[in-house]
């Protein structure tokens, strides 16, 4: 380590951003070396990212070319308040961030803490999403240029890469505060509600958007466009239509918006990253826990568990029940689960038509569900609940060496980490069934939506209990619930839709029935539903479990992170 | 079968990283009841050599028993006579110590009530009982290896496997550790462990081997490797160490 001993008689060397630039790509490359896999991903996720960033391009440039002042407007306000948006909430609830560059090993380095942050800033910007979200904001500029000439277009320029740095200051600071939330002792409940709010604000804004198309009523939607572009959210993204309508005046203060809430939410990821970095050991809670006093066994246990075994499976069980509870990125995501498990249903059969076989009726019509929408929802639920364990290996990292070198049959492994986890899941979507049959004024639809959820959920334990075992990746040891390696968000991704896709094909039976069998699937779908979640999940316990048997020391080496 | 009298034989265990040989080609043999001591630089191949050993990973080539069990063709016999702590591997941390043995005890398919008693006993002598509930995430380095070293000795196994047992731990828990070990040793059982601190090797040893590069450089009792001289004398001739002339590092001293 360089730690200058002499810092007094010899020069020291400025550090630029440029340096943590150059060392976060020399991570980056030094992760690929010799894992052609996580090349295959990283080009795999490139392409996607492509995919996308072209498709925006498309959608944000179009009305540029049609020659449309007024949906440029729409685009420019809303679709860029949604990637700030964007970039906001889905490293929170889907993706996390890439912490290539983990704040906690610079904690050493005599650096002040502007050029940290300045250069953590600019290494956070060089990433796929940047670079597809500027391709796809380019459309913007093509609007604008083909609607005001060259200075519009020009302008629209700088206003792009402008709100290209707000999201990606906006992700970081919010993701570095939750985790630093988290992480402390005091307010680790609060912010795990708040998490969930922010999960839940989804719901909402979906019913917007979906209100708000249906509705079609396009000046009002072109007034609101407006007050958007006043705030950070649109500010960034209009200044070049602002060039082009002749309203020139409002550039100067709309870019004056933007960088003020960047500089805003620096200084914010700046205090977090301080504790970040420094507070990088105890993620535990320290509230004296109450419990069975008495041996050591009887702690294990949590109360719930009160009737289990005193054996391997029951030691499993109870120490996986300990963990998803007590490990800060577990605990994340079964609270996103909660709610988001609550607000699609919800949604999908109040709010949005769009699988509906009933005619179009309107957002007003809530009743318009059928079993068969209902069927479709608790199928989301369902997967979306069983997808959580897909790299359940990977929360474990190097401890899984625990079980390997006490020779754990792999079917007991996957059927403790099973039940361990629908001690927590299997309650809640029975709530949720409840909660839907309660909302939608249908008491008699229990049974459809308490058999769909429970059958999609064991298909994608099946499911998932498989991709855990052959698709694991490692997690980084940070403190930071939400970061990723380098490509293991891309790996995230991929696994997580193929996963999902698999235990959705393997549950669509389900809603065929709902489909096919009309008035007698209403009482047959709860025991025909459960034995067939059940059977799915034993079925893929066993086979996934033999391969686990054959590969127990290459599952240990794909979840130790290297360090 | 191959060391059907050695409490662990290992026969050509290779393993490369990358393309980078770890270890190139170890054989050992560990008879019961020694104290054996595996020594060697850092970067040796130690911890490679003792995972392949103990079923934590895969090797290229070679095989290992453990009192005559195959460790990767019969590895539930192997693993039930073996206890194990590994180095650099974490353990489940956001558990108490006593949660931490329990689990361990029960994985092991001990019964509970043995389990509590024992938990109890080895958290209070290891002097880790005053921790209470406090979670081993929470420990210090010294106390995370000592916890690491109850779990390895809960299920009394015949063989110990230990992956530098004294780094990070205090005097006084150290001669308490070494105590342990070789009563446990006296018992009946057999100790592997590797560290590079040639005073307890000496002290404690019966056996010792030194590896480096990847290769076994001496091996025997603790006499016939070190003669007449002094046991660090012959690893760092063995290893061929390197001495500071006293001209580089000039910049340390002002
Ligand atoms: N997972 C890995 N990937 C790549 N190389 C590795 C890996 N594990 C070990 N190595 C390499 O194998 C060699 C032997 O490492 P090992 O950990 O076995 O050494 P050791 O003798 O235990 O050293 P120490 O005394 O420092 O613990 C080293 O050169 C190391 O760089
Ligand atoms: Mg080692």
């Amino acid at each position: 380590m360089a730690v200058p001993v002499t810092a007094a008689t010899e020069p020291v060397r400025p550090v630029s951003a440029r340096h943590f630039v150059r060392l976060k790509l020399r991570v980056m490359a030094n992760n690929f070396r010799g894992q052609s896999w996580r090349v295959a991903l990283f080009v795999a996720g490139v392409f996607v990212g492509v995919w996308f960033a072209v498709g925006g391009f498309l959608l944000l440039a179009a009305p540029g070319f049609a020659g449309e002042p007024r949906y440029a407007l729409l685009a420019a306000a809303f679709g860029g308040g949604l990637l700030v948006l964007g970039w906001l909430l889905l490293p929170l609830v889907f993706f996390g961030v890439d912490e290539t560059l983990d704040p906690a090993r610079f904690a050493l380095l005599p650096l002040p803490r502007r050029t940290l942050v300045g250069g953590m800033f600019a290494a956070a910007v060089v990433s796929v999403p940047v670079v597809a979200t500027l391709i796809a904001t380019t459309g913007l500029v093509v609007t604008a240029g083909a609607l005001g000439g060259a200075v519009a277009g020009l302008v629209a320029a700088v206003g792009v890469v402008a709100g290209l740095l707000l999201c990606v200051a906006a992700s970081r600071a919010v993701t570095s505060a939750f985790a630093t939330m988290l992480r402390s002792r005091r307010v680790r409940d609060l912010a795990a509600v708040l998490l969930a709010v922010v999960a839940a604000l989804f719901g909402p804004l979906q019913i917007m958007v979906l209100a708000a198309v249906r509705e079609a009523d396009w000046d009002r939607l072109v007034e609101v466009a407006a007050v958007v572009g006043w705030t950070p959210f649109g500010a960034p993204w209009t200044v070049g239509l602002d060039v082009a309508g002749g309203r020139a005046w409002a550039v100067p203060v709309k870019l004056l918006i933007t960088a003020a809430a960047i500089g805003a939410l620096l200084l914010w990821w700046s205090r977090s990253l301080e504790s970040a970095m420094v507070g990088a050991a105890g993620a535990a809670p320290a509230k004296p826990r109450r419990g069975p006093v008495g041996g050591a066994v009887g702690q294990l246990f949590p109360r719930v568990l009160g009737g289990v075994r005193r054996d391997r499976f029951g030691a499993l069980v109870a120490r996986e029940c300990r963990y998803w509870w007590r490990d800060a990125r577990r605990r994340a995501n079964l609270i996103t689960l909660a709610v988001v498990g609550v607000f699609v249903p919800v949604l999908v059969n109040l709010g949005g038509n769009g699988f509906a076989v009933s005619p179009d009726q309107g957002f007003e019509s809530s009743g318009s569900s059928s079993p068969v929408m209902l069927s479709v929802s608790m199928l989301t639920v369902g997967v979306l609940a069983s997808v959580t364990l897909a790299n359940q290996f990977g929360f474990d990292g190097s401890a899984y060496a625990a079980n390997v070198v006490a020779g754990v049959p792999g079917r007991l492994e996957l059927h403790a980490r099973m039940a361990a986890f629908s001690v927590y899941v299997v309650p809640m979507l029975g709530v949720v069934a409840v909660l839907i049959a309660a909302i939608l004024g249908e008491p008699g639809w229990i049974g459809v939506a308490a058999g769909t959820l429970l059958a999609a959920y064991g298909a994608g334990l099946a499911i998932n209990g498989l991709v855990s075992v052959l698709g694991a990746y490692s997690l980084p040891e940070t403190s930071n619930p939400f970061a990723m390696n380098t490509g293991a968000g891309m790996a995230k991704s991929l696994l997580t839709v193929l996963s999902m896709a698999g235990s959705a094909a393997a549950a669509v039976p389900m809603v065929v029935a709902a489909a096919l069998l009309g008035a007698s699937w209403l009482w047959l779908a709860l025991p025909l539903g459960v034995a067939y979640g059940l059977g799915a999940a034993l079925l893929g316990a066993y086979i996934g479990g033999d391969v686990l048997d054959r590969r127990q020391p290459e599952l240990l080496a794909t979840v130790t992170p290297r360090r | 079968m191959t060391g059907e009298h050695s409490a662990l034989a290992l026969r050509g265990l290779a393993k490369s990283f990358d393309g980078k040989v770890a270890v190139a080609g170890v054989d050992l043999d560990v008879p019961a009841g020694s104290f054996f001591g595996l020594l060697g630089p850092n970067g040796a191949g130690k911890t490679t050599s003792l995972s392949m050993a103990v079923g934590l990973l895969r090797p290229d080539q070679g095989r290992a028993w453990v009192l005559g069990h195959d460790v990767w063709g019969d590895p539930v016999r192997a693993k039930r006579l073996l206890g194990v702590m590994p180095d650099g591997v974490r353990l489940f941390d956001r558990l108490s110590g006593g949660e931490l043995l329990a689990y361990h005890g029960l994985l092991r398919g001990m019964d509970p009530a043995v389990v509590d008693q024992r938990a109890a006993e080895l958290l209070d002598v290891l002097a880790l009982a005053d921790a209470g509930r406090t979670l081993v995430v929470d420990y210090s380095a010294g106390m995370k290896k000592k916890i690491g070293l109850a779990c390895a000795l809960l299920h009394g196994p015949r063989l110990l496997v230990l992956d530098e047992p004294f780094e990070a731990v205090d005097p006084v828990s150290a001669a308490l550790i070494r105590d342990i070990l070789h009563r446990y040793v006296v018992g009946g059982g057999t100790v592997v462990f590797s560290s590079h601190v040639m005073e307890v090797v000496e002290r404690l040893c019966s056996h010792v081997a030194i590896l480096a590069d990847g290769t076994i450089k001496r091996v025997g009792t603790l006499d016939e490797v070190r003669g007449e001289r002094r046991l660090e004398e012959v690893f760092v001739e063995a290893v061929g160490g390197r001495t500071a002339t006293g001209e580089e590092l000039s910049w340390l001293s002002r």
